[in-house]
């Protein structure tokens, strides 16, 4: 374990870096968040606005704001795309380069998406989450979040971040027989934007569709933790909740390895 | 330490049709064609043997290669390296490989190449003194220092290429793969990488495979070669006795000072030969005589006294065939026993 860990930790840490090393992305990235945040924002309240009922899909307006804004934090986190840097090994051909060392291919991929997280995490999501709460406390005269449930909601978001990335390497295995995802990929992002939570709770969705989303591991992606961080879930409830991702990182991950076992049977090196 | 048995490698694609309605086509039916890239090819190789792994472009070489360090597997035979079944046990093998492509990096590019150490540093997990060990040693071959603080992606190729080597010797590996090291590189920078690689091998008892177009590559560094046509294996021995079998030709250029007495000299007649077995061409321009002819045939000394005997000369010029030469003819007809 602590050898692995030494192992993989670079490559957290250098994405991290490689990262910090692209300023202009860096800002760029944070403005785009916002903006996408706050269109959403405005739209909802154009929706509360002019409904006459006070609670919708089981959220108050207040709610929904906090919603909109931490579904847009929890989502930035969350999904980093590993699929995008497996089809770009598999075009350019450097996946020979990760084959020829003694690693596994997939942890790499995952020690380096941990590394995407974390810088996520500092730079736009901590400065949105905190004006969040201060909006929350001042305009809103609602009660701040309580330590606890920060810690359940972290502890979520961390299950969700696994579950999006496992998801998305078996995605990204398509591009060893397809080469190129591009497509699949803004499919993909589309679908994910509804099945995640991330554009509408899910609980606006009728109650069949609800069904179904329980069997899928989507909902586990966005829509779980943030429900956790409004205090949605309790007790038996809360637990299952949890419970339901640890399936989903369970099941993915056995899928993943038994897809890429797959691949590499039939694998072939583009290029050279 | 390398032991291939009757390895090949199929490659299966759908049929493509030409123009549009072949493109059309294309889309509805599931016609596959197969291709095999290696055809069942057998060799060993020793510890501390420098191989050369020659062949023309889409020959096999590169498949091959890939196939002894574990990112294809075979379709059909099996492959031994150190022990190891590269296909089967990827990561085992990994450690014990090091590999170069030369059209391609294994650093992070982004990064200081100092970053990249650090990491394969961890990756091979190798110790703090190897690693201090290792690194004197690199420093000194390859003169990394010189840039080992810049961005990978910042360096030349030249030194790119010196990097990528150093990265690939790190972890001290029993064997090294080089897929065409010097491709793209000056004389200057080649000579060096030739330099390290034999002092790498001498030093480490590290067997190296190289393939290469560069015939100076061949020259300089391979004791033995490994020649592949159309996957299969055409050629498999020292380098001398390639040239011993092949390069038969020698060139005799003479320049000469009485040219108008060369009309009268018939070489083919005192030597008694047949006339195709001894060409002569006469540059009227230069002066100069040239007899092509057989080693094996006739003696250099046969020729020079025939021709001295005749007119006088001036120069003396004594050309074997090149290497280069040789490669050609077998990559243009393959090998005739």
């Amino acid at each position: 374990m602590r050898k692995s860990l030494r192992v993989y930790l670079p490559f957290a840490s250098n994405e991290l870096k490689r990262q910090l090393a692209y300023k202009g992305a860096f800002y760029l990235f944070i403005l785009v968040n916002m903006f996408g945040a706050f269109i959403n924002y405005y739209l909802w309240m154009a929706i509360y606005g002019s409904s006459d009922q006070a609670i919708l899909g089981g959220l108050t307006r207040n709610e929904m704001i906090v919603y909109v804004f931490m579904s847009y934090v929890t989502s930035s986190v969350v999904s980093i795309s590993i699929a995008s840097t497996v089809s770009d090994d598999v075009v350019k051909g450097t996946v020979a380069m990760n084959l020829i060392k003694p690693i596994d291919y997939r942890l790499s991929l995952i020690s380096q998406a941990v590394g995407n997280m974390i810088y996520r995490f500092l730079v736009p999501a901590v400065f949105i989450w905190t004006g969040v709460e201060i909006y929350k406390a001042r305009a809103l005269g609602l009660p701040i979040v309580s330590i606890w449930n920060i810690l359940l909601y972290l502890l979520s978001c961390i299950m969700s971040f696994l579950i999006y990335v496992l998801f998305d390497f078996c995605f990204g295995m398509i591009a060893f027989f397809t080469t190129y995802i591009f497509g699949m990929q803004m499919i993909k992002n589309a679908l994910l934007g509804f099945l995640t939570g991330q554009l509408i709770p899910i609980s606006f969705f009728p109650e069949v569709m609800q069904r179904v989303f329980d069997f899928l591991p989507f909902s586990s992606m966005v829509y779980t933790p943030v429900m956790i961080y409004l205090g949605k879930y309790s007790g038996e409830k809360l637990g299952f909740m949890l419970c339901r991702q640890a399936v989903w990182i369970i099941l993915l991950y056995g899928a993943g390895s038994l897809i890429w076992k797959k691949v590499t049977k039939k694998l072939v090196v583009l290029g050279g | 330490m390398i032991k291939v048995d009757h390895i090949s490698k199929d490659f299966i694609s759908p049929k493509k049709y030409p123009g549009l309605r072949g493109a059309v086509k294309g889309l509805f039916s599931s016609e596959k064609v197969v291709k095999t890239a290696v055809d069942d090819i057998s060799f060993t190789i020793d510890t501390g043997e420098i191989v050369g792994y020659i062949g023309s472009n889409g020959a096999g070489k590169s498949t091959t290669i890939k196939m002894m360090t574990g990112i294809l597997t075979p379709t059909r035979g099996e492959c031994l390296v150190a022990g190891i079944d590269p296909s089967r046990h990827r990561k085992e093998n990994a450690q014990n490989i090091g590999v170069v492509f030369g059209q391609r990096t294994q650093l992070w590019w982004d990064l200081p190449l100092s970053e990249s150490f650090t990491i394969l540093k961890e990756i091979y997990n190798v110790s703090d003194e190897n690693y201090a060990e290792r690194m004197e040693f690199l420093n000194r071959v390859l003169e990394l220092p010189d840039f080992f603080d810049r961005p990978v992606r910042t360096l030349s190729l030249g030194q790119r290429m010196r990097a990528d080597l150093g990265a690939a010797l790190l972890h001290n590996p029993k064997v090294l793969y080089l897929d065409e090291p010097t491709i793209g590189l000056d004389l200057v920078v080649k000579d060096n990488i030739r330099k390290a690689i034999r002092e790498i091998n001498e030093k480490y008892q590290t067997t190296v495979i190289l393939t290469t177009h560069d015939i100076g590559d061949i020259e300089e560094l391979c004791s033995r070669i490994i020649i592949i046509d159309e996957g299969k294996k055409i050629y498999d021995g020292s380098l001398n006795d390639l040239k011993d079998k092949y390069g038969t030709k020698r060139k005799v250029s003479m320049e000469i000072k009485q040219p108008e007495k060369i009309k009268k000299l018939s070489l083919t007649e005192i030597l008694g030969v047949k006339k195709e077995e001894c060409d002569v061409e006469f540059d009227k321009e230069k002066n100069m005589l040239c007899v092509t002819f057989d080693k094996h045939k006739i003696q250099v000394p046969q020729v020079l006294t025939a021709v001295m005997d005749a007119v006088e000369v001036k120069d003396v010029q004594i050309q074997e065939t090149e290497l280069a030469e040789i490669v050609k003819e077998i990559y243009n007809h393959g090998v005739t026993a």
